[in-house]
């Protein structure tokens, strides 16, 4: 049986950039997650500040390479920069700045932007992984 | 009719706040998935999660922070907030469907800007489970508008 790949703690490039495709945020998207969580925009046309964070996660799985063997998300900090809008068209960017070996797998550290169609950096932050290693074979 | 929104400068540094409880279910973890595309078999796939140091499918980390976002609201009067500044955040332990989560917060920085027409406030945020053991804490940085002079 062919397991689907996976990029474990070892195949992680020091400073490897990765960049997803881009998303448009609409009106049903805000309007989907505020009545999910009550999270509500401050005014109408604003996207709350943790939607465009949560839609980066799963634009990260739409990149031309195996998922991240994530063991743990352990935290992280984000910045919001300036205001993302509905009809705003954002993708994100990330880079490992750390890595560090542990006796059971290892913590990688990621600066994530995301980046709005005029190119601005909308939010920014860094995210701490604890990620598997590759098991023996 | 006053402003029933409370100003940088109502807000007191100590203030403490907890809110309602709210039962994560199944349905708040698949509609989270389809909203963000994180289809993580941590999340979705029952049967692998069985096998796994959870024993089952555990809600996304951040549902949790914007659940929690949620629960904030109501909480306490509402903030006349200007913006959401920042975040610093740690995951301490899953979330499982049928846990009833609660946040508890506490105000600990207020900090005036150069512009005099408002200020950041630090939030400190704990959020609980059913059981009073911590899954998730960390701060929040909130620009918050000054009582109109």
């Amino acid at each position: 049986m062919i397991q689907p790949a996976k990029f474990y703690f070892e195949d992680v490039a020091l400073h490897g950039v990765l960049e997803t495709p881009a998303m448009t945020i609409t009106e049903a998207h805000v309007t989907l997650y505020a009545g999910l969580t009550r999270d509500e925009p401050l005014e109408p046309g604003a996207v709350p500040e943790i939607l465009p964070l949560c839609l980066t996660t799963g634009l990260g799985w739409r990149v031309p390479q195996p998922p991240l063997a994530v063991l743990a998300f352990m935290g992280f900090e984000w910045h919001a920069l300036s205001p993302v809008r509905v009809g705003d068209t954002i993708f994100s960017r990330s880079k490992t700045v750390t890595k560090r070996s542990m006796k059971d797998g290892g913590v990688v550290i990621e600066e994530r932007e995301v980046i709005n169609q005029r190119g601005e950096t909308v939010h920014k932050g860094k995210f701490t992984f604890l990620v598997a290693k590759r098991p023996a074979a | 009719m006053t402003d029933p929104r409370r100003f940088f400068d109502d807000i007191q540094v100590g203030e403490e706040y907890e809110s309602p409880g709210r039962t994560v279910t199944e349905t708040d973890i698949v509609i989270f998935a389809g909203l963000s595309g994180d289809y993580n078999i941590l999340h979705t796939d029952a049967e692998f999660m069985k096998s796994s140091l959870f024993g089952e499918r555990i809600a996304h980390g951040l549902l949790g922070l914007a659940i929690q976002a949620g629960l904030f609201t109501r909480a306490t009067q509402p903030y006349a907030t200007l913006a959401f500044v920042g975040l610093r955040w740690k995951f301490k332990g899953p979330i499982k469907i049928g846990d009833t989560i609660r946040v508890r917060a506490k105000v600990t920085v207020k900090k005036e800007t150069s512009k005099g027409d408002r200020g950041v406030v630090t939030v400190e945020r704990t959020v609980l489970n059913q059981r009073d053991e911590v899954v998730q804490e960390g701060e929040t940085d909130l620009m918050v508008e000054r009582r109109p002079a």
